[in-house]
Formats: C-alpha cells, structure tokens, sequence
C-alpha cells in the first residue's frame, strides 16, 4: 500500500484529502503545518508528499527546502498545493513534481496523485 | 513634554478613513461585527490588500471560515486584489487545528510566532466566534481578548478580529468593552431593497463621525458613504454674502427674483409634471459659459440634450463642448448619500458653479427616511454656497390647482427655507377647456422679488413669461368668479368649495 503525506494547514481540506485518498486504496497521514509534515516524513516515509505552500509554524518552500536537502527524502515526489497561480509557487520550490491550484476538483487531484506515483488512472 | 499620540493607520477604504478621521489606531485591536453576507470578509481582504499596497505585511488567519482557495477566488474578481503581493505582503493562514487541538492558548502563540516570523504589521482574524466557542468560560475568553491586546502593542500590529452576529445581537459583551474600537456592518431593508450599513461604536483615541452610514459593495470592493448632514455639518469654507446677481437665463424670472440670483444661493422650482421645471434647469445652466453639472433622475443624457437643442437653448453647445456635464442617476436604484458625494467630487474636480438637479424629491425618496432629508440637503446646499455655487433644483407637486385652478394650494413649503432662499412655483390653471401656466416666486433672498404671478408659454425659445400681470389676473379673477372661492393663497390643503349643507334647510 502506497502511503501520501498531505500537509495543509486547512483542516477540512487536509480531511477531505484524507477520506478521499483512503478511498482510492491509499494509507494517507495528515499534517497541519510544515514542522508538523517534517516530523511525519521522519517517521512514515511516504511514497508521496502533498504540500500546502501557506501553512503556519513552516511554510510550504521551508519544508519543501528542508526535505530536499535531506538525502533520505530528496527524492519523494511533492505535489504543491495552492491558492496561487503555479508561476508564484514554482519560483520558490524548484523541483516539484506537479501542481494543484485551489480550489481542486477530485478527477485533479486523482490524475496528479496517479501520475505522481506512476498508477494508471 | 513629548507627544504621546498614537499614529494612525489609514485603511485605505474610501470613505472609512474619513469616518475614522483618518484611520485606526496603529497596534490597536479592533472587532468588526456583522451578520452573514455583511461583507467582513471583504472588508479584511481589502484592509490587507490596501496594506500591502503601501509597503506593509498583512497575514489572514482564518477559524472556521471558506477555504482560502475559495475566498482568493471570490476576492480576486475585486480591484484592491493583487495576487503578487501573495505571499509577501498578505498571506493566509488557517489556525483552525491549532485551536482545536491546543485551545485558545495554542491559538494566542500561533499568532504570536506568525506575526513576528512574517514580521507582520496588520493581523486580520476570520471567525473570532470559534475562539469564542472554545473558551470555556466568559473570563477565559477575556484572557484572551487581552493577550491579543498585549501582542498587539507590543508588537505595533494592528489586529482587526472579524466575528459574525445575529441582526438583534448587542454590543455590551466584554470583548465590546475591551477592544480599542467596534465597527458593525449590517443590511437593512427598506421596503424590497436591500441597504447597508455601517456603524462605528466605539473608537479610542480619536474622534469619529457618529451614526449610519451607508456602504456598498462593488467591483472596487467596499466603499463607504459618510452620512452627509454630518460629514458636512460644518461648510469646508466660509460662505461670502455678496458677490453680483446671476441670470436665471429667463429675463421676465430675473426680474421677479428682483435682479437674478445671487451666486452662493440656492433655489427651489417647485410644480406638477409637465410644467416646464426642467426647461428652467436647462435655462439657468445656459445662462453663462461657466462649468455646469445637471443631475438628472429621470431623463437620460441623450433626451436632454435633444430637448435643449429642439428648444434652441444656450446650453445646447455647452453640452457638446463638455462645459456642462450631465450625470444620470435613475431613480430605479441609487444611494442618497453616495450621489451627494459622487456630485460633490465632480463640483470640486471641475469646478463647477453651477448645478442644476432635477428632481430633489427623487433625492427624498432615496432615503427612505424622511426625518434626514431636510437636514441633509440643508448641509449638501450649504457647501454648494461656500463652494461658491449656485443651486438650482427642481421639486415636483401634484396636480391641486388644475381644478378648480387654486394655484397655490398643497405646497410642501414647512422645512424649505433653510435649503432653499429661493422658491418659485409654476402652476397649471384650468379656466375652461384651457390651461394656463402661472409662474411666481415666492421667495427671494432680499426679499426683492416681486411676488407676482405672471402667464408663461414653453415655445419655440424655451420659457417665455409674460412682461407683464395682466393675463394672469384676468384668469384668477375669472377662476375665483366661477368657483366663488375666496382666495386662499397659502392653504396648505387642496381647495374645495364650499358645499351646500345635506339637511335641505
């Protein structure tokens, strides 16, 4: 079973993604900010990272900084996630896998978790 | 002894700071309440926007409120939103979780740590009810409330907590009582419209413009219309007495009035339908190459100009030269005190001196409150005279006078005087299968006027009235013959004969 880190400081969208991403056979840990998401990355080494770009405490590109600069989790593939367009985001986060703009619609989010972890859709 | 005044911070909403006098308190904790659909969460959006604009950092922390994702995509269709000033200048925060799980005392640090990592200066709070709800008592609420405070100033950041509140809710809670100011948006509705309304309670440190005021919600996001009758209780400038006597445009009315109009003056043409009252707007704004403006709530601009070159007037070629502008504002929907600014910032762009506005009961009708309007328009004439303007308006009555021709009968005069030094009335007489029109001023400034009436035709030149009083008298004498009335000049209700008493004795 493939495991997704989703790290959102909006807590209805982090569980939304949750029930959505255990429905399509995913075990999915949640965080609420980007400390948080580090301390889960540690612990549950996750196929995938879902990453909010405005969060509290550790903002999306001081994770996404901290987590490629960790040989251990470099190479995890990270859909960012925003309210922004994609240009704003990417300036910040070289090296992202793909992107999700805010608000998502669920074929979106599917299509960019499936290609993310190389599942056919 | 040193200045211990607090600076203020403008929020850059137009009309808001002029209410505030300038704004709020920098480092000061505000709380603006409203009920659903007010317009708080634009409010904030725009407070940090405006912020951002002028080189400040906003952050938006959210409770249990919309997604950002939805609130960025309905505030991004406003003007004051920048979506390069995401995230540096404003970003958005959701504490939320934090709250829930680590209670107020978790929320009060969060905050703490954002603001001083994103070296904020503007903290806006969406949802202060959720924080309200966690609280488990009213004094651990208060606690909070003043940790707030504390940040606040210690920090220089202004906090504005946005809390939604039932229509009836009132303001004596102890975060009303503890917060540097309380602002309240509500919506009103006045028969099928709906109003909205802004209110300040409360503001520390400074004075503020008291009462209702209206505020609108538009593509340019939220302005606010100080009431009028008290952002102008005062005139900007002393009002001259003197200066020379202005043409009406109409000789034979020049002359009734007793010389013209003197040019700080305002006056009133008060008559039914059909009479002519828009035709001597049209006169007056022609009678001298001077920038004019002509408010209209009934007809549009291309029926106005077409009138005026039909009845050859002067101002036919001031309208095409751009020297006489002509605002339209249909009487369907408006604000009343949104079209007193919106024409007092044209007087002053293009400096104008003379307006004409064509249906003040348009104007009355706009309030929906009938108790302001006098000393509103008193307040709007009163800076027009110290802008150096002269005001001519036009009033319309029903029908008295027609049958059986009591020219004078049901004018609304109580309550005119202080608007208006001037009143003229034009009237219909019927006498016969004729009518006549009659026209009269019955009030003058220095009282030079001669109060007269005189016969009047609208022909191929506009507005002819007779030289002289001789057809007038001959047709109210014959109206008083055949009716057997005695003349009543100023009888407030319509005439009617007396009737013979029912007992046959």
């Amino acid at each position: 079973m493939k495991t997704i880190l989703v790290v959102d400081d909006e807590w209805a969208i982090a569980e939304v993604l949750e029930a959505l991403l255990a429905d399509e056979g995913y075990r999915v840990i949640v965080a609420n900010n980007g400390k948080q998401g580090l301390e889960r990355l540690r612990e549950w080494r996750p196929d995938l990272i879902m990453l909010d770009f405005m969060m509290p405490i550790l903002d999306g590109p001081a994770t996404f900084a901290a987590l490629k600069a960790d040989p251990a989790t470099a190479s995890i593939p990270v859909i960012l996630m925003s309210s922004l367009p994609e240009e704003t985001v990417a300036q910040r986060c070289a090296g992202y896998r793909s992107f999700l703009r805010k608000p998502f619609r669920i074929a979106a989010v599917l299509a960019a978790v499936d290609g993310a972890l190389g599942r056919d859709p | 002894m040193s200045d211990r005044r607090i600076a203020k911070l403008s929020t850059g909403i137009k009309g808001l700071d002029t209410i505030l006098e300038g704004g709020v308190l920098r480092g000061g904790i505000y709380i603006v309440q409203g009920t659903p659909g007010a317009g708080k969460t634009i409010l904030g959006n725009q407070l940090c926007f405006n912020h951002a604009a002028r080189g400040g950092r906003a952050l938006y922390v959210t409770l249990l409120a919309e997604t950002h994702g939805r609130m960025l995509a309905h505030i991004g269709q406003l003007a004051f939103f920048d979506e390069a000033a995401i995230p540096d200048g404003v970003s958005y925060l959701s504490a939320f979780r934090i709250l829930e799980t680590e209670g107020l005392k978790g929320l009060t640090e969060a905050l703490r740590r954002e603001i001083r990592a994103r070296q904020v200066d503007l903290l806006v709070l969406d949802g202060l009810v959720s924080a309200e709800e966690t609280a488990g008592t009213p004094r651990e609420f208060k606690k909070f409330i003043h940790e707030l405070q504390i940040q606040a100033d210690l920090a220089d950041c202004t906090m504005v907590l946005l809390t939604s509140a039932a229509a009836d809710q009132g303001f004596a809670s102890a975060e009303h009582t503890m917060v540097d100011g309380l602002i309240e948006l509500r919506i009103r509705m006045q028969e099928r419209r709906s109003e909205r309304e802004l209110l300040v309670h409360k503001m520390r440190g400074g004075g503020f413009i008291r009462g209702v005021h209206s505020f609108q919600v538009s593509e340019a996001g939220i302005t606010v219309q100080p009431r009028i009758e008290a952002l102008l209780a005062s005139p900007s400038q002393q009002i001259a007495a003197d200066g020379p006597k202005l043409s009406t445009g109409i000789p034979v009315l020049d002359e009734l009035l007793g010389g013209g109009l003197h040019r700080h003056s305002a006056t009133l043409v008060m008559g039914s339908a059909g009479c002519g009252k828009s035709t001597v707007g049209q006169h007056f704004l022609g009678a001298a190459r001077e920038p004019g403006l002509y408010l209209s709530f009934d007809e549009d601009p291309e029926a106005i100009r077409f009138k005026a070159r039909n009845l050859r007037l002067p101002v036919a070629d001031l309208y095409e030269r751009g020297e006489v502008e002509i605002l339209w504002q249909p009487s369907t929907e408006g604000n009343f005190d949104e079209i007193c600014l919106r024409l007092l910032e044209r007087v002053r762009e293009r400096d104008v001196r003379r307006v004409f506005i064509d249906g003040v009961n348009d104007f009355v009708q706009m309030t929906g409150e009938q108790g302001r309007i006098g000393a509103a328009l008193t307040a709007l004439a009163n800076e027009f005279r110290a802008l150096g303007v002269t005001l001519l308006g036009t009033f319309e009555l029903d029908f008295n006078g027609i049958v059986p021709g009591q020219p004078l009968s049901s004018l609304p005069i109580l309550g005119l005087s202080p608007i208006a030094e001037n009143i003229v009335v034009m009237r219909f007489a019927a006498l016969g299968a004729d009518i006549h029109r009659l026209i009269v001023v019955l009030k003058a400034r220095d009282n030079a006027l001669r109060p007269q009436f005189r016969r009047y035709d609208i022909g191929g030149r506009g507005i002819e009235i007779e030289a002289d009083a001789v057809q007038a008298d001959l047709i109210l004498n014959e109206l008083i013959r055949q009716t057997g009335a005695v003349p009543a000049p100023f009888a407030s209700a319509p005439f009617a004969p007396d009737k013979p008493s029912g007992d046959g004795t």
